[in-house]
């Protein structure tokens, strides 16, 4: 047999087999917790690696009898979460070195490989194994501190999650039911008008279970309490890879095996997307915990990231009758373009500011009684810990929209092509709540340079400060040198567009 | 000629502002030379200038975003100039009159460098996407100014100041995205530029008026709020009263600045394609804020306060003169930025050396200063006697040429600004000095002394310049007149012009 063939798909492999050997050796050895970060952390350099040979792959690569395929898409998502992945696995080392360590890393680990399968899935049924395999993972982790409001968050997180589930369980076996397929070819290539109210049944469920995963309002309830209550490094986990887990599963599925029912889908997220983020936002506003906080921001955020599926419902097969750079670019492909630099944005992003939390709540001595997270453990954060505070200004900024930043471009792409395709009244309204999500974000950061200090002077631990400088670089670097970002998502873009 | 100037000048404060972050107390030092490199580069390109020249000057331009059509492009004509100018005067002047700062001096110090490279991205920026980065980040350090150097209500003031002008600033980039995305160059590609897009705006089959409509009052809005002009000034007095003295200096005499810039640069191009509504429309606001911005300065009790509303009042002279689309009135609201940009400075410091040697702004316990500190006194009464428009001072040649040039278009309008407001502005500014500084001394003030001689001296230097350009303003109206001359034709472009 020639393993050469799936060369593509090594990095999966290479995760899977570690973190198998992660709790073998871990099991074994005693105190190698240390170690087990560095082993994981140097998998998913392999892996990045490997990702990266095939990142920009023109033609994709197509395995397991047309179930999974490797091409610029799954390649974008991939990397972002092996991003993710790095940089949690970095911050845990300062934290997660004791017994059981060995076990955290390896669900990290299985999270990433599920996620990673599910970026590169055509079919139903090995997209629900993916996304099963990253959520149970996730589930695990989220009460991994098993302090009583771990126990809350992952029991919260891990209902829902299982609802959630069951509804996209569901939806796929109608769609399964009408065409007889779980391809999205062969579902995309049925008639699904045919089948009259049962394609609406199923696109709902569909809906429904996708949008938990990506927190959309009214299906947002679990993530404040779940970001807050799990343990922060987990929570940077959730909001930055396994959110973008359910859009990379929903960009395929609405956007290849479900196009036929645009006008339908479209019409639902126009109204997710307008709902999500203004109350994202507004709720973001009265919280007093700084985790609750970034919760409601990241569901505003998938807010924004929704307006890709609205730009692509009202543009799809619209002629390309522009040219950037005497480079033809319809206006869906800008959208999913615009969504996939502010999914990348965002990741990094969320990533920092959770660790930023972490870090601050790691300096709340452990007897207190007071909420580690809670806002006014943030004052004078810029005299306390200068480093953390100064990734966190950025990072809020970032968050904010302000240049020039990584979220600074994502906005800007997205919410270009809502104007390019027509979408003036959701533009307006994306840009409004971008500067109310200033009130929010201003406050944190007033808290931490404007007041007094709330202590002494600390030490920031070495793996907090590594992730959080790396994502500062990031997030900047993309701000101001933007343009191979821009081609690499309009080329990702391009695999879900009909060439 | 020096290459490549213009980005020098940006990148110099930039590096700057990083050094003396890390320099400790040393960061004055730093701070110093970092803003007079950028100044002698600009006195350098003043000589070098060419005056009668229509065409963009010092352009440099790089590809940055090709796929967006995003391209890295600076350049100044009169327009900008005397603005990048202005920049870097105030810059030193601001970091020689804070001196003595203690508190935090290393952040300090370098958010005022941070400051001037927003500012003169903004005045040389010729691509919508760059101009668009520029103007957001001069939020930034002025944000910390106020919020960490500020007074008892520094945080609200910060925050209401950073949204109100964020908000006005989206507005701004959604009619960007509008041109942007309803213009193609000949070959179908996208642009940003703006010398170009400012051009198709006149073409009436790309940019039909219902649409070009639209996008003028976003830009409009956009420029407005940043002025500030009536009703959109209410974060000014705020961020005023609360910011140091640095912070409120440079705000009035340059961030206020961004505002005119953007209504010469971007506004008057389109104007004469739009519906002929706005002329009316923007000629009331700017009455009001003349009008308005006078009585409410009258009616202070702060010194600062009515400083603050001073800038609305004259600001509103710019927006006058722009829209009254004279040769003179354009070249005197021209005049007026800088003119108000120098005299502002003057009158911030004064209101701040008050604060920090009496302990106290408000204009009814002041009283007979004058006899304690002589040297100050008379360096507040000139910049008084040039923002009240003293014959002889830059400010009097400014409101002048506007008053003038106005005149003939928009007679009414004019009219009521000189009837209402230059009595009282006069009444307020002399109001103020006669009961801060003159009468009898009150007997707790008998200790107070002139300020430090850094202080001084940056008074001075001011007052010197407002005298300069108030005898010989053609050193700098010159430049003006020409750009004038140019607002009033149609747009050239950067390739028709040959620049690239």
């Amino acid at each position: 047999m020639d393993f050469s063939h799936y060369a593509p798909l090594w990095g999966e492999a290479l995760l899977t087999a570690l973190a198998v050997l992660v709790v073998l050796l871990g099991s074994l050895m005693k105190d190698s917790g240390k170690l087990m970060g560095y082993l994981s952390a140097a998998g998913i350099v392999a892996a990045l690696a490997i990702v990266a040979n095939t990142l920009t792959i023109s033609k994709p690569a197509i395995f397991f009898f047309d179930t999974v395929s490797v091409d610029a898409l799954s390649q974008f998502f991939k990397a972002v979460f092996l991003i993710v992945s790095l940089l949690v696995v970095i911050a845990s080392l300062s934290k997660y070195t004791g017994k059981g360590a060995d076990v955290y890393y390896a669900l990290l680990l299985f999270a990433t490989v599920g996620m990673m399968v599910v970026a590169s899935s055509v079919d139903l049924v090995t997209l629900f194994v993916g996304f099963e395999l990253a959520s149970l993972s996730t589930y695990a982790l989220a009460a991994f501190d098993k302090s009583k409001k771990n126990l809350e968050a992952a029991m919260k997180y891990f209902i829902f999650g299982s609802v959630s589930s069951a509804f996209m369980l569901f939806g796929f076996s109608l769609l399964y039911g009408m065409t007889g397929s779980t391809k999205l070819a062969d579902i995309a290539a049925a008639s699904l008008g045919n089948f009259g109210p049962a394609t609406l049944v199923a696109l709902l469920f569909v809906i429904a279970g996708f949008a938990f995963k990506m927190a959309l309002v009214p299906f947002h309830m679990w993530a404040p309490d779940t970001y807050e209550g799990a343990p922060a490094l987990v929570s940077a986990m959730l909001a930055a890879g396994s959110k973008k887990m359910g859009f990379a599963a929903a960009f395929r599925v609405l956007l290849i095996g479900l196009i036929a029912l645009r006008m339908e889908w479209y019409l639902a997220f126009a109204i997710l997307a307008a709902v999500t983020m203004t109350l994202g936002n507004l709720a973001a506003c009265w919280q007093d915990n700084v985790r609750r906080i970034l919760a409601y921001s990241s569901i505003a955020q998938a807010g924004y990231i929704a307006i890709g599926f609205v730009v692509v419902g009202a543009a799809y097969g619209a002629a390309p009758v522009t040219a950037f750079n005497g480079l033809a670019v319809p206006a869906a492909q800008l959208g999913i373009a615009g969504a996939l630099l502010l999914i990348l944005g965002h990741a990094l992003m969320k990533t920092g500011a959770f660790i930023g939390t972490a870090q601050v709540a790691s300096m709340v001595s452990a007897s207190s009684e007071k909420d580690p997270d809670d806002i006014s453990n943030y004052a004078g954060l810029a005299q306390r810990a200068p480093i953390t505070a100064f990734c966190m200004l950025i990072f809020m900024f970032a968050l904010a929209g302000i240049p020039p930043t990584a979220g600074y471009i994502g906005k800007f792409v997205l919410f270009s092509s809502a104007i390019y395709s027509g979408l003036l009244w959701l533009a307006v309204i994306a840009i409004l709540n971008s500067a109310l999500s200033l009130v929010y974000y201003l406050r944190i950061i007033s808290y931490m340079y404007l007041k007094e200090p709330a202590g002494p002077k600390v030490s920031e631990p070495k793996g907090y400060v590594v992730a959080l400088v790396l994502t500062l670089i990031a997030v900047v670097w993309i701000g101001v040198f933007p343009q191979s970002f821009v081609d690499w998502a309009l080329q990702a873009a391009a695999v879900l567009l009909p060439q | 000629m020096i290459a490549n100037a213009i980005s020098l000048m940006i990148i110099v404060p930039l590096i700057g502002a990083l050094v003396s972050f890390f320099a400790g107390s040393k960061a004055k030092f730093v701070a110093l030379l970092a803003s007079l490199i950028p100044l002698v580069l600009s006195l350098q390109m003043y000589m070098e200038f060419d005056k009668t020249s229509k065409i963009m000057q010092f352009v440099e331009s790089y590809n940055w975003v090709p796929t967006l059509g995003v391209k890295y492009t600076v350049g100044v004509d009169g327009i900008g100039f005397p603005l990048l100018f202005l920049s870097t005067i105030v810059t030193v002047l601001v970091i020689i009159y804070s001196w003595g700062e203690t508190k935090k001096p290393n952040q300090y110090f370098a958010l005022l460098l941070l400051n001037e490279v927003g500012v003169l991205g903004v005045f040389t920026a010729l691509d919508f996407f760059l101009f668009y980065i520029f103007w957001e980040i001069v939020l930034i350090p002025m944000f910390f100014l106020i919020g960490s150097w500020g007074g008892p209500r520094k945080d609200y003031a910060a925050i209401k100041f950073f949204i109100y002008t964020h908000v006005a600033s989206l507005v701004m980039l959604l009619a960007i995205f509008a041109l942007y995305f309803t213009y193609q160059l000949p070959d179908g590609s996208r642009t940003f530029d703006m010398l170009t897009l400012l051009q198709a705006t006149s073409d009436k089959t790309i940019f039909p008026t219902s649409l070009l409509n639209i996008i003028f009052a976003g830009l409009l809005l956009g420029f407005l709020v940043k002025m500030p002009a009536f009703p959109f000034h209410t974060w000014l007095p705020d961020a005023h009263v609360e910011a140091p003295t640095a912070g409120s200096v440079v705000l009035a005499a340059l961030l206020l600045k961004m505002g005119g810039y953007g209504l010469f640069r971007v506004i008057m191009p389109m104007l004469p394609n739009v519906d002929k509504a706005f002329v009316t429309i923007i000629a009331i606001i700017a009455v009001l804020s003349i009008v308005y911005g006078a009585f409410m300065a009258l009616a202070q009790k702060d010194i600062k306060k009515l400083v603050a509303y001073s800038s609305v009042s004259h600001m509103g002279f710019v927006t006058l003169g722009a829209v009254a689309f004279t040769w003179m009135s354009i070249q005197g609201a021209m005049f007026q930025q800088f003119s108000h940009g120098i005299i502002t400075c003057v009158l911030f410091m004064s209101a701040g050396t008050i604060q920090h040697v009496v302990g106290t702004r408000v204009i009814a316990d002041l009283g007979g200063l004058a006899d304690r500190m002589p040297k100050f006194a008379v360096l507040m009464m000139a910049g008084f006697m040039a923002s009240l428009g003293l014959p002889g001072m830059s400010g009097f040649v400014a409101e002048f040429m506007v008053l003038t040039g106005s005149y003939p278009t928009l007679p009414t309008y004019t009219i009521i600004v000189v009837f209402l407001s230059v009595a009282t502005t006069a009444a307020y500014h002399l109001w103020a000095m006669q009961k801060a500084m003159f009468g009898p001394i009150l007997k707790k003030y008998m200790n107070v002394h002139d300020p430090h001689s850094y202080e001084l001296f940056s008074m001075a230097m001011i007052i010197v310049l407002t005298l300069i350009f108030g005898i010989q303003p053609g050193l700098i109206t010159d430049m003006m007149g020409t750009a004038a001359t140019q607002l009033m034709e149609p747009v050239v472009t950067l390739t028709q012009m040959g620049v690239i």
